[in-house]
């Protein structure tokens, strides 16, 4: 299972490896897409590359055509009889090579063509089954290797150790004690026979601690009864970047075992885009299984909270102007969409709407794994500017994400464009707007 | 006097329809299931991906650039107006022209919108760097298709001609671009109904 094992011996296999990807994809129901596409050109000003880039190279349509050709090659009549007239393509190592860069480096996988085809081409359908054949072939680009194989051998992309996991959530905790002034805060690890096992992006454990103490602070308040995983408590998955499905099943298990061992009712999902379509959506088909308990996202939990008045929060707390990111993968992919808005309207005295949104929003550059490829950095942060454009025209101080990928390259943007934000995640403004005399003791209702 | 013709636009066309199935069945390999649990209705979904979702407002390529997006509606009218009059000619023989006053100027705009399009696949580096002979094929058979049907209702172009003519389309249908025909409802559809198993349409569209 790790990324070398993967890797094709010769140049043969490896384009056999790449022809089965296709003939699997060719069998399955993104085939509809890969006859769909009429090449009429309109999809260019849906994608955020191509308006940082407007050459025919970043067009969603020719990205969505390199893929297309290798399936006419292989699994239409014209495409066997009369390649060259229907623009169909041998797979080789060259058309491999072309291929990488561009399902890799020139789409996020972010959906945004696909919802505004004029057919109803799911672009980024077509784009991840380019990332399968290229996966299969051995050419996933190796940083990203890298984080899948970090994921498989130590149950997070930063090969977090469990010793780290529980010194750091001691630390938070005891952060968290003396902000919040109560000595019965707790950051339970490894509990057995919690209502909820919650998964945290590891980014939270090394650089974004406030993140996860704004949750433990939240799930104090609502007295909520949780913990974390110290080994299996990843949140992402990037088997779904890399286009590497049996990876994205093997890392799902990991976690849906983690949560049958400690006993769980219920896994939540930290602030994570592609954590949440993985583990929401992708994950029960890569595993063939529905699950036996709910996943859902903490900003669904935190709702509900609210809605419940396990929490109250004070939205005079937040007064600086503040506008919300949608991750693509949560909300165009995911359907989750009302949730991080009903919250920050009662968290927040002064919120606006960046336009488009919702369904309709840009891309912030960085997903589909581009933070990970550093080959293509200089893109991503160009990418992004239409983005820092949207920002920049809501007039807001803080940009609430409820992505700490997206988070990642929100910063890179605020510091490359200037503009004088502060990126928060959505649970952070909720926590500082909680109205502390409502808060449960631990003992409250579970 | 016209049984060769109507035999062969006949068994073209239901060479078009098998072949398009078949693809289609292909296409579709087993049938997949989804274990996730849904979030909305997927019939829902589908209905907004072939209404609402198509309305400018809803859909930003269309909302930019409404110009060429209603040549290529129109044109699309055209071919399928062209194509039912080709079937009306196989099963009705004696037939004539629908009626020229209305016929005559619609396809003539059709086929008009049709030669534009392949200009413009011509002129633009963009549809340059996607496009192969099957798109410029595609796009001139379309134009002279509904050419041909404009010409068969001023009676010009005979109905042997037309239907002969059909059949070379119908021929072509679904072995290159032209299969979109039925790819074009199928992908649509099962965007549709992923996206609202999904609760991702129907969409408000509010921050558009």
């Amino acid at each position: 299972m790790s990324p070398e094992s993967k890797s094709p011996r010769d140049i043969h296999s490896c384009m056999d490896a790449a022809k089965e990807a296709l003939k699997k994809a060719a069998h399955s129901l993104g085939a509809y897409h890969l006859n769909a596409c009429v090449r009429c050109g309109l999809c260019g000003e849906t994608c955020h590359i191509y308006i940082a880039d407007p050459v025919p190279e970043n067009l969603p349509g020719v990205k969505a055509s390199k893929v297309v050709s290798f399936y006419r090659r292989y699994h239409t009549l014209s495409g066997q009889l009369l390649p060259s007239l229907v623009g169909a393509r041998d797979i080789t190592p060259d058309a491999l090579d072309e291929l990488v860069e561009t399902v890799f480096g020139r789409c996020t996988g972010c959906g945004r063509c696909g919802i505004n085809c004029s057919i109803g081409l799911d672009v980024g359908a077509v784009m991840r089954i380019g990332r399968k054949i290229v996966s299969a072939a051995g050419k996933t680009p190796p940083s990203l290797c890298a984080v899948v194989g970090n994921q498989l051998a130590d149950g997070n992309q930063m090969s977090i150790s469990p010793d780290e996991v529980r010194k750091t959530a001691d630390w938070i905790c005891e952060d968290l004690r003396a902000e919040m002034a109560d000595d019965s805060v707790t950051i339970p690890v490894d509990e057995h026979g919690r209502r909820i096992l919650y998964l945290v992006n590891p980014r939270e454990i090394k650089f974004f601690p406030l993140s996860l103490a704004a949750a433990a602070g939240v799930f104090h308040a609502a007295g909520e009864s949780w913990t974390v995983a110290s080994k299996f408590f990843d949140v992402t998955n990037y088997g779904l970047f890399a286009g590497d499905d049996e990876s994205a099943a093997h890392i799902t298990r990991n976690v849906l075992e983690e949560a049958e061992r400690l006993g769980v009712e219920e896994v939540i999902l930290s602030e994570c885009g592609h954590g949440y379509r993985s583990f929401r959506w992708e994950g029960p088909n890569w595993t063939a299984a529905k699950y036996s308990r709910p996943v859902r996202s903490i900003l669904e939990l935190m709702v509900q909270y609210l809605e419940t008045h396990r929490i109250k929060a004070d939205r005079t707390k937040n007064l600086a102007r503040v506008t919300l990111h949608d991750p693509c993968n949560l909300v165009r992919w995911g359907g989750l969409i009302e949730a991080q808005r009903r919250i920050l309207r009662v968290a927040v005295s002064d919120f606006v709407e960046m336009t488009p949104n919702k369904e309709q929003n840009y891309c912030c550059g960085g997903g589909g794994g581009m933070l990970s490829m550093s080959e293509y950095g200089e893109r991503r942060i160009a990418s992004g500017k239409i983005k820092a454009d949207q920002i920049r025209a809501t007039g807001a101080k803080i940009v609430a994400t409820p992505c700490h990928n997206c988070a990642d390259q929100l910063i890179e943007l605020n510091k490359r464009y200037k503009l004088g934000v502060e990126i928060l995640s959505v649970v952070e403004l909720l926590y500082n707007a909680l109205d502390r005399s409502k808060a449960q003791s631990p003992s409250g209702p579970a | 006097m016209q049984g060769f013709e109507r035999l062969a636009a006949t068994l073209c066309f239901g060479w078009a329809v098998i072949f398009l199935l078949v693809q289609y069945m292909a296409a579709r390999g087993a049938a997949v299931k989804d274990y996730s649990t849904p979030a909305g209705s997927p019939l829902r979904g589908m209905i907004y991906a072939f209404t609402t979702g198509m309305l400018p407002a809803h859909k930003e390529t269309v909302r930019k650039h409404p110009v060429k997006f209603l040549i290529g509606v129109t044109m699309h009218g055209g071919a399928l107006f062209s194509i039912l009059v080709a079937l009306l000619l196989i099963a009705f023989p004696g037939m004539g022209s629908i009626y020229p006053p209305v016929t005559i100027p619609f396809l003539a705009v059709c086929a008009a919108c049709g030669v534009y399009l392949f200009i413009r696949r011509v002129f633009s580096a963009n549809l340059r760097a996607m496009s192969n002979f099957d798109d410029y094929f595609a796009a001139v058979a379309t134009a002279g298709f509904i050419a041909a049907a404009a010409l068969h209702e001023y009676g010009t172009i005979g109905t042997p001609a037309f239907l002969l003519i059909s059949s070379g389309l119908f021929l072509y249908l679904p072995l290159g671009k032209l299969r979109h025909a039925l790819f074009f409802f199928v992908a649509r559809a099962d965007y549709g109904r992923r996206l609202g198993y999904r609760g991702v349409y129907p969409a408000d569209n509010r921050g558009a």
